[in-house]
């Protein structure tokens, strides 16, 4: 076979940018692990004392009563928080959408407020309540509302801007203000999507309320915190086979129940 | 011609099923006022007295340590968030490399059938339903503190997340190109190397991106439990209600993780 | 003239796992270099009849010959470089569109490779010249680093005719290979398919439903309808009212290309 003398190269740039994407990212992997002193011992050695651990961790069921009432508690704090949440998210949507916003200030405003909300974790915000408003449920519920609104009121937004523009076109054609193109233009495109939206914030903040306990703001987590303080690790395993199963049943129904809608 | 209000036009009822539709919403809706209402009245909520000296005695401190960030601290804040920044890349990383595996098994097209499907996305489900602060609390009980047990947490949750996102990613690959490959005489490997993997590479790299946003809002927490990094310095300011160190926490805090979510959802924005 | 018999269908039939008949004993022989044109309805049993060629359908009874040997029970290795020497273009192109046109060229290589070399693709300097030249074939030289999927329908099937051609085969097969493009691409494409089936003396059975472009490049038609070949013969035998029996109703306009 005849063989050219010089095979025809990639173009310049395209090699440059793989070669540097590639050493950048080898590079900041290799200072994260000496950062964080992570290494394959670390790795073998956490997850050997991870099953060893796991294994001492056999449910004691009859631990079920005392965790009945605060499971209970969990599901409150985030079906609450998710009802206020989403009471104040939907105004903050229409406020922070391109298409329905009132003017741009505002909008920017809003989008800000939003942005810095979503920044901060579920459990900071509650580490945070719980300073302010002391131990048990009620932080909770009010760092869950916050946790909501963020969420909601970005996939909201996303949603209203992606609405076909027509029936709003129509409707101020008509003559309607804008809470009333709102209402006959917008809100009947996004009902469904939002729906499911308000079922998947429900389902993050019952895996939110679950943990939240951890660090004093009520519900499960906290009798969590408290059964491996007392080194009651059958507790501890009875209690987080509770919220395996109830995590599970959440996760279930929520898909189920968007699966329907849309 | 008539006026609007004017017309004899006689107004025909709905048909039933909207009938019926729209008095099964209104009962729907009605029930989930009722739960609301019953949950907020059994849930244990501190004395309305209680609320108030709590909100007086730290509301109007906190906002003024808000408002005035403690500078003296900032290089603290600025340290442990690089090293908490460190420990989402590892977490991801790790996530990530355990998830790519198991992600062709828990995808149908693949294995040929969902039947052999089945138990690694059951496996997949398991894992993710374990919230990471559950996890991270074992690890710190099992092997002591640090950024050791955070990662591990991390590093779990993520497979689950990932592989379930990856195996979608496989299911949806375009099979063309296996046939091509097939055809010309490769074998599994090579239909593997060269149909499937460049198929699904900038979808994953996409994905772990996603995770890593993710990862880093966990990472900040897991420090509140003692699985390292600027959760643990944090917590201890918020218990002795230090609001002006806490204010420069909070900043450093929602600063990086606004531009790290920036940059990464810019890179994803080109690699799919 | 003395005649190889290159392909060699005996008695093949073929009934998939839901019970449909597709091929129902098809036998038939094709001399080496010959450039032959299937034509017939969708459901006909065209794809499936070249698929057998290539094994990527297992006839259930009968056998396909290609050189002599028996592809039918071929299985792994064996089988893998049986169908190293055929190359197979798509309707669909099936090319990877993330990856470079010179990499889904090279993809074409995998069957003669070393197992390591494919797995680090680390082709040869021969393979990767061969590469280029198989682009330089088909018009396209220029488009070696540029992603699959920026390529306009007819240059992706000209990738996809590099890559089979990469793989230095004796034999050809195309399925509807002009099907999602243009006339005037179409006849560009299948002018090149023929020119090279020409100039490298590759067998080629290519699927087709547009009579004229049967007409047009067939050195010799095959009709089937229901499984079973109801027509062998040359262009000039083909008249209209030879295909209106194949496709069992009256031409149509959508059964011509049109230039």
């Amino acid at each position: 076979m005849p063989e050219p003398a010089e095979l025809p190269r990639p173009p310049a740039a395209s090699r440059l940018k793989t070669t540097a994407t590639l050493v950048f990212v080898v590079a900041l992997l290799v200072l994260s692990l000496r950062q964080t002193n992570f290494n394959l011992e670390a790795l073998i050695t956490g997850t050997s004392d991870f099953f060893r651990f796991f294994g001492r961790m056999a449910p004691d069921w009859t631990a079920l009563p005392q965790i009945w009432p605060k499971l209970l508690e969990t599901i409150q704090i985030a079906y609450v928080a998710t009802v206020v949440g989403t009471l104040i998210a939907t105004p903050l949507i229409f406020l922070a959408s391109r298409n329905t916003s009132t003017d741009p200030i505002t909008m920017r405003v809003a989008r800000t407020l939003l942005t810095v909300l979503r920044s901060v974790p579920d459990l900071l915000w509650a580490a945070l309540f719980v300073a302010v408003l002391g131990l048990g449920g009620l932080p909770g519920v009010v760092a869950l509302t916050f946790f909501s609104i963020g969420v909601l009121a970005k996939l909201g937004s996303e949603t209203v801007e992606s609405i076909d523009p027509g029936p709003l076109e129509a409707l101020r054609a008509v003559g309607a203000g804008r809470n009333r193109t709102i209402i006959f233009a917008v809100v009947p495109q996004v009902a469904a999507t939002m729906v499911s939206y308000i079922l998947y914030v429900f389902e993050i903040n019952v895996r939110a309320s679950v943990v939240i306990g951890l660090v004093g703001a009520g519900g499960i987590g906290q009798l969590l915190n408290n059964y491996l303080s007392w080194f009651d690790y059958t507790g501890a395993g009875a209690l987080i086979a509770v919220i395996f199963v109830i995590v599970l049943a959440i996760d279930g129904f929520s898909v189920w129940a968007r699966s329907k809608l849309i | 011609m008539l006026k609007a209000n004017e017309t004899t036009f006689e107004i025909p009822r709905p048909p039933p099923h909207m009938r019926r539709n729209r008095a099964l919403m209104l009962a729907g809706v009605a029930l989930l006022v009722a739960l609301f209402v019953l949950a907020l009245v059994t849930m244990q909520l501190p004395t309305w007295a209680r609320f108030m000296t709590g909100l007086e005695r730290n509301f109007a401190p906190l906002m003024r340590g808000l408002v005035r960030p403690n500078t003296e601290v900032f290089n603290l804040a600025w340290t442990s968030m690089v090293t908490t920044f460190f420990m989402a890349v590892v977490g991801t990383t790790l996530g990530a490399l355990l998830a790519f595996p198991l992600s062709f098994f828990a995808a149908g097209n693949l294995l040929g059938g969902t039947r052999w499907a089945m138990p690694g996305k059951a496996l997949l489900v398991a894992v993710r339903t374990f919230p990471e602060l559950v996890l991270a609390i074992i690890f710190v009980a099992a092997a002591g503190p640090g950024a050791t047990a955070g990662i591990m947490a991390m590093g779990i949750h993520s497979i689950g997340y990932l592989g379930k996102v990856f195996s979608d990613v496989v299911e949806g690959i375009d099979q063309g190109p296996m046939e091509a490959i097939r055809a010309s005489g490769g074998n599994q490997l090579h239909t593997f190397l060269f149909a499937v993997v460049p198929q699904v590479l900038p979808e994953f790299a996409s994905h772990v991106l996603y995770r890593l946003e993710i990862n880093l809002r966990a990472a900040t927490i897991l420090g509140m439990v003692g699985a390292g990094g600027i959760g643990l310095p944090l917590i201890q300011r918020l218990q002795f209600r230090r609001w002006d160190e806490v204010s420069m926490f909070l900043l450093v805090i929602v600063g990086f993780i606004i531009v790290v979510d920036a940059i990464s959802s810019r890179i994803r924005s080109r690699l799919v | 003239m003395f005649v190889v018999t290159h392909i060699r269908f005996e008695d093949v039939e073929v009934v998939y796992k839901t019970g449909l008949k597709a091929l129902k004993g098809v036998s038939l022989d094709i001399p080496r270099g010959q450039f032959v044109v299937v034509v017939g309805l969708s459901g006909a049993g065209k794809s499936t009849l070249i698929r057998t060629v290539n094994n990527l359908v297992v006839p259930t009874k009968g056998n396909v010959n290609v050189n002599g040997v028996d592809i039918t029970p071929a299985r792994r290795g064996a089988l893998r470089s049986a169908r190293s020497d055929i190359g197979m273009i798509f309707q669909t192109f099936n090319l990877v569109k993330r990856s470079s046109v010179l990499r889904n060229v090279l993809s074409g290589r995998l069957g003669d490779l070393p197992a390591w070399r494919g797995v680090l693709s680390a082709f040869p300097r021969a393979d990767v010249a061969y590469a280029h030249e198989c682009l330089a074939r088909v018009g396209i030289p220029e488009k070696a680093f540029v992603r699959a999927d920026a390529l306009s329908g007819g240059q992706q099937q000209r990738v996809g005719i590099a890559r089979a051609l990469a793989q230095k085969p004796s034999v050809m097969l195309a399925d509807e290979p002009v099907a999602s493009l243009d006339p005037p691409t179409s006849h560009a494409v299948m002018s090149d398919l023929k020119r090279i089936a020409r100039e490298d003396g590759i067998t080629t059975m290519v699927n087709l439903h547009f009579i004229d472009m049967a007409r047009d490049y067939a050195d010799r038609i095959i009709g089937m309808r229901d499984g079973l070949i109801v027509f062998d013969g040359t262009p000039d035998e083909a008249t209209d009212t030879v295909f209106e029996d194949i496709y069992g109703r009256p031409l149509e306009q959508k059964d011509l290309r049109g230039a």
